[in-house]
């Protein structure tokens, strides 16, 4: 296309956008109020994201071996030799499976290879011992001297997993329950099931929000376009007859539509930034809470996001209304 | 008969073989038409109201299609050609509408030269066959006017100016005087025939009985979609 005829249609794009300007602002209204909608939908999804995110980084099993301990105190079945009964006095080693740190450690380098396990790191019995008697007997260890005697230890070697990903939690905790050697895992589940059915509701909420204004935004757009169509009816049969193409009595229908669709981002931007200010001073200055997502750090992400509703409403309506009109045959040469 | 091709010696521009057209509402507009129109031809197409002539116009523009029958026109076989096609038949082609279809916000030149832009002529060329076109139909000193200030019959001479500023092979006008007085009428067929006298296929719709008796052109005559009569040098009073 030549330069001149670009400048024309592009010329007679924005044209339209004052030509029809009480149509444009009510168009850039009501999509200016679709994409504000949609942008307070993704911060607020982002915040959810950012709040699981600092529970998700407390999320630690705990992981504890088959060794002596665990047979001796019940928390695993001892492995029995066919005609072998269990005597609690004298365990043999056959009986369990971990004897000693070496046999612990390959065990929780097997567990740090596995997918979804952000750390494993070796907690000996008497390690385990140490905390559960800062976190539980603080102030009573005077009753709990027979715990550091020989043999006093209940306790059973283990491992501290970091899980990196919450939605396979269960799935990587029964991975951990199958490895060889190891007797139980201390896990929160439910707080897994509580976070991804958060995350997966406001994921489908917003996919939802979003779609059903995607159509009222191609709406407004396509019916501001008929109203300019209607008004240029006689230029549009004018150029049928003298041979114009559809694409190009579409391209200023189009750049209007793209006008409008800019116009409109560049209003939300500014809308959301000030709405959200409000929002979060107001939440800051109630709760305290500092753990909240910046403007600054998506301001760039939601203008792409508008601006891409923007085009794509601006495109799609404009052309969805335009082509059905073209095609109708007619209109060129009886009176209009 | 024998006469118009005599007269003619020339290829023909627009061929018709047994069209028939029927709208969807089941009027039959046109009924087994066949027709031949040799390039340089000026063709009167008459006939009483309801009779097909605008149907036969829209057919040749293919703005309407027929429903059986072959139409060729400037070398476009119109019953087989895709939608697609369409703005290249019409860009051989010049059209007069009877309302003349000026747009009102803009100016003489600017109306004439609207259809140059919007087929993507480059603007030094515009500028240059504007003016030209403006001079033939003897508006050049009204560039600058604004359509509500010029009378009917030279509003008309500006839609004559746009129909002729590509340089057609065929100019086709439904009632171009439909609209204009007597006197205005006779002027837009003489600019009609001096372009025709420089090689340009005119066809056209009229009711005009003088105009028709009065420019001696072949008279093709539409009654209830047949053609009934068909004559060289006008009517056969
Ligand atoms: N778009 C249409 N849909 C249905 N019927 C139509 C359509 N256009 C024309 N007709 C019918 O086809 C017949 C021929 O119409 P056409 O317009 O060709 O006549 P015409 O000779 O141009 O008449 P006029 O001198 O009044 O302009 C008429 O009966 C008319 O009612
Ligand atoms: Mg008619």
């Amino acid at each position: 296309m030549r330069l001149g005829s670009a400048k024309y249609l592009f010329g007679e794009g924005v044209k339209n956008v004052w030509v029809n300007r009480l149509m444009t602002i009510a168009s850039v209204g009501v999509l200016t109020a679709c994409m504000v909608l949609i942008g307070l939908a993704l911060l607020i999804s982002f915040n959810v994201d950012k709040a699981l995110g600092n529970l998700e980084q407390q999320n630690v099993v705990m992981v504890y071996f088959n060794d002596k301990n665990s047979v001796l105190y019940g928390d695993s079945a001892p492995i029995l030799a066919e005609g072998e009964t269990f005597d609690a006095k004298n365990i043999t080693d056959s009986q369990f499976l971990v004897h000693n740190k070496e046999e612990a450690l390959s065990i929780v380098n097997e567990i740090k290879g596995m997918d979804n396990v952000a750390d494993a790191t070796y907690v000996s019995k008497e390690e385990a011992l140490e905390s559960v008697k800062k976190t539980m007997l603080e102030g009573k260890e005077q009753y709990f001297e027979f715990l550091d005697e020989d043999g006093g230890n209940p306790l059973s070697d283990g491992a501290r997993v970091k899980l990196s990903d919450m939605a396979t939690f269960n799935e990587t905790v029964e991975k951990i329950k199958a490895v060889s050697g190891v007797s139980t895992v201390q896990s929160q589940g439910e707080l897994a099931d509580v976070i991804n059915s958060i995350k997966s509701g406001v994921g489908m909420a917003g996919v939802w929000i979003v779609l059903i204004l995607l159509v009222i935004s191609l709406v407004i757009v396509s019916n501001t376009i008929r109203v300019t169509m209607y008004n240029r009816k006689l230029e549009i049969s004018i150029m049928k007859a003298v041979g114009a193409t559809d694409g190009f009595i579409r391209v200023p229908f189009v750049v209007e539509g793209v006008a409008i669709g800019i116009i409109s981002a560049i209003f939300a931007e500014t809308l959301v930034y000030f709405c959200y200010r409000i929002a979060t001073d107001t939440i800051m200055g109630s709760l305290g809470t500092s753990t909240i997502v910046s403007f600054s750090s998506k301001a760039l992400l939601l203008l792409g996001v508008f601006v891409a509703i923007g085009v794509f409403a601006g495109v799609f309506g404009s052309i969805v209304m335009i082509s059905k009109y073209l095609k109708k045959e007619g209109s060129e040469f009886s009176a209009i | 008969m024998d006469l118009n091709v005599q007269q003619n010696n020339k290829g023909p521009i627009i061929e018709f073989a047994g069209v028939s057209k029927t709208y969807n509402s089941g009027t039959h507009a046109l009924a087994d038409v066949n027709i031949r129109i040799s390039k340089g031809e000026f063709v009167f197409v008459v006939g009483s109201s309801g009779a097909g002539k605008s149907t036969f116009m829209k057919l040749i523009m293919r703005e309407e299609k027929a429903n059986s029958g072959q139409i060729k026109v400037n070398g476009f076989d119109l019953t087989k050609m895709p939608r697609k096609q369409i703005p290249m038949l019409r860009r051989t082609m010049g059209i007069v509408f009877q309302d003349f279809r000026l747009i009102p916000n803009m100016n003489v030149f600017d109306n004439v030269a609207f259809a140059m832009r919007v087929v993507g002529k480059p603007s030094r060329i515009i500028r240059k066959e504007v003016s030209k076109a403006l001079s033939m139909v003897g508006l050049g000193h009204k560039a600058r006017s604004m359509p509500n200030q010029l009378s009917g019959g030279e509003q008309q001479r500006v839609g004559l100016a746009r129909a002729l500023v590509n340089s057609p092979d065929l100019i086709i006008a439904d009632e171009p005087t439909g609209n204009v007085d007597p006197n205005m009428s006779y002027e837009i067929v003489s600019l009609l025939s001096a372009i025709n006298a420089k090689g340009t296929t005119i066809l056209m719709v009229t009711h005009d009985h003088n105009l028709v008796r009065d420019f001696k052109h072949r008279v093709i005559m539409l009654d209830g979609g047949r053609i009934v009569a068909d004559n060289a040098g006008g009517f056969e009073q």
